[in-house]
């Protein structure tokens, strides 16, 4: 049995523990009070991003939109980029033409701010707005959110997509997330600490002469998308469980904005999901969960008075027109355009 | 639910201010209830699972106090139950598919049934340690118990549900069964586990799990950035898998539970065998019980002769029931042939070592300045052994097999070069605890984890250094990308 004084003793050992456990980190900001970055601000997305120098929003892009005022606008990542030809829409449909936002490797974060800056609060008024999406990609909120590209369509806050990344990377209590960001301050030793870190090996990687562009060099030559694995690069992994969840993924993705964007600026939307790599026999399977989904996600986007167009099952779209992954043949481009132009009357009336 | 959320903390909390109010039957029952909303938190229907296993084997347990005439059939009904739910949810896909494959060598083309229904996370942990209770009552190593709240307790306890450790019925259902008392030093040791816990999965496992899951994303690696993601996967799934344990066990220690120790410092064995008595304890330890011993000695006993090809019967029955155990064991890992592979490159090299340790027995003893030669080499045999773990497409991995290191280009040796640097930098910690383990005298977070009477002011106020420098650390440098645990897909 042990004494009163020896469990008192135990006691203040595990108070002191817990309480150095959440004090000690409050000397971050001591530190960072000594080590400054001048040069980096606050991200726009600071839940899950630490501040650093953005790159510049792209104001040329929105000056060209607003001096060509297209009819059409379309966005979407390299599975648009792919297939539709905006100069050979543009003859089919006549009058303004069609602009195409294409980024590759982009995602639904990239298409919303795209819609939301590029389009809403530039002054544009086109008739329709198409999206491109792959199954679940419209609520896959984390699915390719690459700062790097972000800034070129990002304003300098963000709030309502911040909300939404955190919402869905931090779940339910992302507030206390940001609480405990505010209070310790940890993100502004991490714009500092880790650059250096990821720098730090490159002194005894390569000689002087190369250490200056062996990152550029890393991510630009032997990281590139044409280096991956068809099935990486194309995102072939077909979704399945919590990611086909559509009631639970909606409230955290950037759908619902879209949607009251669309409203409030009058500005209809259309969605036009890309048919994924075909087997030899027919159309790429769909699992019960998958067929759901899009069942659940056809009714919402009906509901809120969104167009939706679905490619998969189309006999016009077989193997034979895939390159790589999902992505068709080049010269399968005009046709698909004029598949596309044909089969959504709604889009084009 | 996932141990590295905000959900995970408020339902812990929540859980231990309500558990040490209650008396022992009550605590059990509020641990039953807490590892079911723990394992039901995102698919309820995986409770139908855990709830049959559990009443089978508390009935074929029960069934052999009471018939006893018939203890083999309960423990084959247990067997079959526990086995065939693991088989049918896990091995599936992966039958159906050979099968199919199979008939199409054949010239049969037979359309493939899909069964799309999700592999329920911790089925292989778990049915294995409700197995454990099972055999154990048949070989009379443990009672059969009349409580069913102790038993369904025992089996899904949640810390330890989803990835382990595996625990024994003699080690965790006594504990369950006596009462417990708070400690605060057991919480105190228990703070600072998970503390380290949660550094080694949220800054080592998934930094290093990045650089990992980048190559294994190329399509033709060269040789030294191959190499370098292998060594980075092998960093992330040591550090991945151990900090599951240590969560597991601090969070068990919150509990007035000991879970057992599932790693000791395996990168720094010598040899194959050393291995396996550090890497993964708890499944090595089943393994060698319910599988390898009785193999090895049905071998044994049916050899005829002392000798042959100049081995003793008892190394040929080591090495048959070693291969064969490391089969099953790759098996149990996953449904892909790579696990197959890998399970069986350990089953030779354990064979292969028992051999050569058998015939070094007669000549002489291997001096001790060939130790750090020998911990290298069994490093680099670990490694090619996480190649065939990590890379699941076989006709990539005899591509990285044929690769040559003279024919890399400079891009790529710089690169292969990097990438193994920021691995090892993030690693740094991992090798800090285990050499300082090794010949320091003593594991430090073991040290710091001991049971005092009365601890010293110094020995607590680095406690609470260290304990807050983990934390910073974590808020600091953990990965912008959250990462599974791997052993949940197991």
């Amino acid at each position: 049995m042990s004494t009163p004084g020896a469990r008192r003793s135990r006691g203040l050992s595990l108070v002191a523990v817990v309480v150095g456990l959440f004090v000690v980190p409050l000397g971050l900001r001591a530190v960072n009070t000594v080590v400054r970055q001048p040069e980096a601000a606050p991200s726009y997305i600071p839940s899950i991003e630490s501040p650093r120098v953005r790159g510049p929003f792209d104001r040329d892009a929105v000056a060209a939109l607003r001096e060509a005022a297209n009819d059409y606008i379309l966005i979407g990542d390299s599975m648009a980029g792919t297939r539709i030809n905006p100069g050979h829409l543009s003859r089919l449909i006549g009058g303004h033409g069609a602009a195409a936002l294409f980024h590759p490797g982009s995602g639904p974060a990239y298409w919303y701010l795209t819609f939301k800056n590029f389009v809403v609060n530039a002054g544009l008024r086109p008739r329709v707005v198409v999206f491109f999406f792959r199954d679940e990609n419209l609520t896959d909120t984390l699915f390719r959110v690459y700062p790097s590209a972000l800034d070129r369509v990002a304003r300098n806050r963000e709030p309502a997509l911040d909300d939404i990344l955190a919402a869905r990377s931090q779940g339910t209590f992302y507030r206390l997330h940001g609480a405990v960001r505010r209070l310790y301050q940890y993100d502004q030793t991490r714009a500092w600490l880790e650059p250096l870190i990821l720098r730090a090996p490159v002194a005894v990687s390569a000689g002087r002469r190369a250490r200056k562009k062996l990152l550029d060099s890393i991510n630009n030559e032997v990281f590139t998308l044409e280096a991956l694995r068809p099935a990486v690069a194309a995102d072939m992994m077909t979704a399945s469980g919590e990611a086909l969840d559509f009631s639970r993924n909606l409230p955290t993705s950037v759908l619902p904005e879209i949607l009251r964007l669309s409203k409030a600026s009058g500005i209809r939307v259309a969605f036009v999901r890309v048919q994924r790599r075909p087997t030899a026999d027919g159309p790429p399977p769909q699992s019960p969960a998958l067929q759901e989904y899009v069942r659940q996600l056809r009714a919402y986007l009906a509901a809120n008075e969104a167009i939706y167009h679905d490619d998969w099952g189309d006999p016009d779209q077989p193997l034979s027109v895939y390159e790589d992954g999902d992505h068709v043949k080049r010269d399968f481009r005009n046709p698909y355009t004029e598949i596309f132009f044909r089969k959504n009357p709604e889009i084009f009336r | 639910m996932i141990f590295h959320s905000l959900d995970f903390a408020i339902f812990f909390l929540l859980l231990v201010a309500a558990y040490w109010t209650l008396p022992r039957r009550g605590q059990n029952a509020l641990l039953l209830g807490a590892s079911y909303v723990f394992y039901g938190w995102v698919h309820p229907w995986f409770l139908v699972l855990i709830a049959a296993t559990t009443a089978v084997d508390y009935g074929a347990a029960r069934g052999m106090d009471r018939w006893p005439g018939r203890r083999k059939t309960c423990l084959w009904l247990a067997l079959a139950t526990n086995l065939g739910l693991l088989g049918f949810f896990k091995y599936f896909d992966f039958f159906v598919d050979n099968v199919a494959a199979a008939l199409a060598m054949a010239g049969w083309h037979v359309p493939r049934p899909a069964l799309s229904v999700a592999l329920p996370v911790g089925i292989s942990f778990y049915s294995f340690q409700a197995l454990s209770y099972v055999i154990d009552v048949y070989w009379r190593r443990t009672p059969a118990r009349t409580s069913l709240l102790d038993v369904a307790a025992f089996i899904a306890f949640f810390p330890n549900l989803l990835a382990g450790p595996i625990m024994r019925a003699t080690t965790l259902l006594p504990q369950m069964e006596r009462d417990r008392q708070f400690s605060a030093s057991a919480a105190r040791d228990a703070t600072l586990l998970l503390a380290w816990g949660f550094f080694k999965k949220l800054v080592i496992a998934d930094n290093v799990g990045v650089i990992a899951n980048k190559v294994f994303a190329l399509r033709s690696p060269e040789f030294y950035v191959l190499w370098a993601g292998v060594f980075a996967f092998c960093i992330q799934i040591y550090a991945d898998f151990s900090a599951y344990a240590d969560i597991a066990r601090g969070v068990a220690k919150w509990l007035g539970i000991d879970l057992v120790k599932n790693f000791e410092h395996p990168y720094l064995a010598k040899g194959p065998t050393e291995f396996w008595r550090r890497w993964n304890i708890s499944l090595s330890t089943w393994f060698r019980d319910y599988v390898f011993l009785p193999v090895a000695y049905r071998i044994s006993d049916r050899l005829t002769s002392d000798r042959r090809l100049l081995l003793d019967a008892a190394t040929w029955a080591y090495a048959g029931g070693m291969i064969l155990t490391m089969l099953t064991a790759g098996l149990w890992h996953g449904a892909s042939w790579n696990f197959v592979i890998w399970g069986a490159y350990h089953g030779v090299l354990l064979a292969l070592a028992r051999i050569v340790g058998s015939m070094r027995r007669r000549r002489r003893r291997v001096r001790r300045w060939l130790a750090p030669l020998q911990v290298s080499g069994m490093f680099i045999l670990t490694n090619l052994g996480w190649l065939f773990f990590r890379e699941t497409e076989l006709a990539q991995l005899v591509r990285h097999l044929s690769l040559s290191p003279f024919q890399a280009t400079v891009l790529g040796r710089r690169t292969g070069a990097y990438l193994f640097f920021l691995a090892a930098l993030y690693s740094i910690p991992l090798w800090v605890q285990s050499l300082w383990a090794e010949f320091g005298g003593r594991d430090f977070v073991a040290a710091m984890t001991r049971e005092e009477a009365e601890p010293a002011a110094w020995s607590v106020a680095v406690q609470a250094l260290l304990a807050g420098l983990l934390f910073a650390g974590i808020l600091v440098l953990r990965s912008a990308t959250s990462l599974d645990f791997i052993y949940f897909r197991f």
